[in-house]
């Protein structure tokens, strides 16, 4: 049964550990950047959420430890099943410099990372680095939470908005210039004919999660930076620190670097930090920011609406037919990616996937996986009761849609023909064959199809051969 | 495998066993706190509960899920702040409950009730989020206490059948014999410190890993485990018991009526369970046996009742066996 097959990929796929977007980059930096940003403890604290279980109780296991342990001791812990895992997270561990490799045989936690670390868990110290809460002011009381989240709300989509509606005659507002720079820097969006269209992989970005796009977006932030020559531990740092900090708080700016305080206005433009004016001296976290550490979701429930994106609100039916129960613009158009859509009501939209919707998604670079994985993260609550979630025959389908595209396969190489006789055509084919670079062969036409590597081989072998029976 | 995980710790409060110990109250508090803060640092959505068990009665000290309303106003800028709320929350609810006036220091602690609630919390928590599992971490200071031994073993079996993991530390004092059972019947870790100087590392190698990264890193486990029984009318920890063939309560002597399900045994099979008895505690016990109070039956009426089987229960080999098989 395909089905089962193509179910059980899938499943095998969402189980694989996939590591955090940011960990690559960290791992790419210099030992003397990675040491520098270790010195604070929340930059530490919020890495450190990001590793896996594994790496995080080796790190946990050694932090109170005055010297370094030999390796044969702590293997001694280690499960025979888990020796794999154990070993992969001791490689990372030794990537991000925070288990430094330059001891033999022995394992101690960099030092830099172990202070900050334990100052992390145990509070004191003068880093100032969980954020300085702004004074109290009467005058103008923090934002409550109801408005950061519109707030952020409101940032984040006008960029997906603009995003998805681009290149159709929709003018959705337009985000500001520093945002529109990074989403074309970041390849998501492309200059074409004079107008910033959308790319194939800005296509897959509107499929993946918040948390995903949000670390996506500023990962590419962090690579600009590295451009404009900010200081990368300044910026890693302070998106450290914005992730340990509180909702609903007010931050002062005065404990701020420079690079710091350029960041906020950019930090702005995305949703992460709220500030009442430009020039104001204090900010406030979003849950965006808040939450970029953290499983929990970084936006809120749109408003008007029980059943808002984090519950789910699409229901997919046997029937190929797709009800949404949403009135976001966002959503509505993140779907029409897809989805030929039909009707729309007050709170709820209804289309059908076709195969002409599904093949125009394809075009635009989308793959079928990640129709089906946002169809499965998006599912109504309702759909959740369903086992498999999704119906079976309409993820089929749509894997099935994709590889019709993938019918035809082109590649270059050499056709030989007009070979004197049966015994001629045999031996040269019998060399290609050996060589195993023969892609087609027609035995009644005497012709084969070989490939361009191969070419040279082949020729040299049929002029070795003409050479041999004309002496 | 990395999802979040929810631990409930019960502390063992009882001021009479803190004097006693070499580690004193505040050193221990400040290492815990450090662990505390170790669990809710490897995730952002995990989530803890601390249980105090004080003598003779038992109180939650903090709940993630119900943070604690008097939040100072200004945080510090060189602390993440939900370590704050938790440090602050939990010394200052013990201290308040310590300082109590009133509190009798001589009576044993309230660790059965502490574990209940922290089980009843679990469940509350399943029922509402559906938790991952959850984990009840004990640290006790009290010896065993025999008339606990009853609830102790109820709790153990709401445990396992709530799919709780019981992990116990006996931080001072002998080895507790009801902690140890809890640990091995629900999958969790006991752990009798000797050595009290590395409390935090023993706390984090041991008990910090949730049940799933247990796999891959081994946490330590029991050769021995001691799995003697309290018996049901004296409440004494016995070696060799005599078990109801009906309803299994555990006595120390073979008694003619059984005081849980009331069945009578025959008067022949007292007999022999007594005269099979080790002679020792036969007559040690001797007096105090109570008389037998039935009065001889006709031997058809005898036929029918259950002989009462006596149960061996060896000690630290992790078997008990049967001795006499039931006779229905």
């Amino acid at each position: 049964m395909p089905s089962v097959q193509l179910n059980s990929h899938s499943e095998n796929a969402e189980k694989k550990h996939i590591e955090h977007a940011l960990l690559p980059f960290l791992q790419s930096q210099s030992q003397n950047t990675l040491t520098r940003l270790y010195q604070r403890p929340s930059s530490c604290l919020s890495l450190f959420r990001l590793l896996e279980p594994v790496e995080r109780q080796i790190i946990m296991s050694l932090l109170w430890l005055e010297s370094a342990i030999p390796q044969s001791t702590m293997n001694t812990w280690v499960n025979r099943e888990g020796r794999k895992l154990y070993d992969e997270a001791i490689a990372t561990l030794g990537r991000l410099n925070i288990l430094p490799t330059n001891l033999t045989n022995k394992l101690a936690l960099n030092t830099t990372f172990k202070m900050s670390f334990r100052q992390a868990l145990t509070g004191g110290g003068t880093s100032g680095s969980f954020g300085v809460p702004a004074e109290n002011d009467d005058k103008s009381p923090a934002q409550d939470l109801e408005s950061l989240d519109s707030f952020a709300l409101e940032r984040w989509e006008t960029i997906l908005h603009y995003m998805v509606s681009s290149g159709t005659e929709q003018q959705p507002t337009k985000p500001s210039q520093g945002v529109l720079y990074l989403l074309q820097r970041s390849g998501l969006m492309s200059t074409f004919q004079g107008v910033l269209r959308i790319t194939s992989a800005g296509f897959q970005f509107l499929l993946h999660s918040p948390h995903d796009q949000l670390w996506d977006l500023l990962l590419q932030y962090l690579h600009l930076a590295e451009e404009r020559q900010m200081d990368l531990v300044e910026v890693l740092g302070f998106i450290f620190m914005l992730s340990t900090m509180e909702l609903g708080k007010e931050y002062s700016t005065e404990n701020l670097s420079g690079t710091q305080k350029a960041m906020l206005e950019d930090l702005r433009d995305y949703g992460l930090i709220w500030q009442r004016k430009p020039t104001s001296r204090r900010f406030s976290p979003t849950r965006l920011a808040t939450t970029l550490t953290s499983a929990s979701p970084p936006l809120p429930t749109s408003s008007g609406n029980s059943s808002g994106p984090q519950e789910g609100f699409i229901i997919l039916e046997t029937n190929y037919r797709v009800y949404a129960y949403t009135d976001n613009p966002l959503q509505t158009a993140v779907l029409n990616l897809f989805v030929s859509l039909k009707y729309r009501f007050p709170n709820l939209v209804v289309g059908s996937i076709t195969r002409e919707s599904v093949r125009k998604a394809l075009a635009n670079g989308i793959t079928a996986d990640q129709i089906i994985s946002y169809l499965m993260s998006h599912a109504h609550p309702q759909m959740r009761k369903n086992n498999p979630l999704l119906p079976v025959t309409v993820q089929d389908q749509i894997r099935l849609w994709e590889l019709e595209r993938n019918r035809l396969k082109s590649q270059e190489g050499y056709l030989y023909t007009a070979f004197a006789s049966q015994a001629d055509y045999e031996f040269v084919l019998h060399y290609a064959k050996e060589l195993d670079v023969v892609l087609w062969e027609n035995a009644s036409r005497r012709c084969f199809f070989g490939t361009l590597g191969g070419h040279a081989n082949i020729k040299g072998f049929i002029e070795r051969r003409a050479m041999g029976s004309n002496q | 495998m990395d999802n979040s995980s929810h631990l409930s710790v019960v502390l063992d409060l009882s001021p009479a066993q803190w004097y006693q110990s070499p580690l004193s109250l505040d050193s221990f508090l400040a290492q815990l706190l450090v662990f505390l803060n170790a669990h809710i640092a490897l995730k952002h959505d995990n989530s803890l509960a601390v249980f105090g068990a004080l003598p003779d009665k038992s109180v939650m000290l903090y709940a993630s899920s119900e943070p604690p309303m008097d939040t100072p106003a200004t945080s510090d800028p060189n602390c993440y702040p939900p370590f704050k709320r938790l440090d602050s929350a939990v010394t200052a609810r013990i201290s308040e409950q310590l300082e109590d006036p009133l509190l009798d220091v001589t009576t044993p602690s309230a660790i059965v009730g502490a574990l209940t609630k922290a089980l009843c919390y679990i469940n509350r928590l399943s029922v509402a989020t559906g938790l991952v599992d959850p984990r009840i971490l004990i640290l006790s200071v009290s010896p065993d206490l025999s008339n606990a031994y009853i609830p102790i073993m109820n709790s153990i079996f709401s445990a396992q059948k709530l799919k709780v993991t019981i992990d116990a530390g006996q931080i001072y004092g002998p080895d507790t014999v009801f902690l140890q059972q809890a640990a091995h019947l629900t999958g969790g870790s006991y752990l009798h410190l000797t050595e009290t100087s590395a409390l935090l590392q023993y706390l984090i190698m041991t008990f910090l890993p949730p049940p799933s990264i247990r796999k891959v890193i081994a946490v330590p486990t029991q050769d021995k485990i001691d799995f003697r029984a309290a018996c049901f009318c004296h409440k004494n920890i016995v070696d060799i018991g005599f078990v109801c063939s009906v309803c299994l309560s555990i006595f120390c002597q073979p008694t003619p009526v059984c005081s849980t399900c009331r069945t009578k045994f025959p008067i022949k099979t007292l007999q022999r369970l007594n005269a099979s008895r080790p002679l020792t505690i036969s007559s040690a016990n001797n007096s105090a046996r109570p008389t037998p109070v039935s009065t001889p039956r006709s031997a058809a009426t005898a036929a029918r009742h259950p002989p009462m089987s006596a149960e061996s229960i060896q000690n630290g080999s992790g078997t008990s066996a049967v001795a006499n098989g039931s006779g229905h």
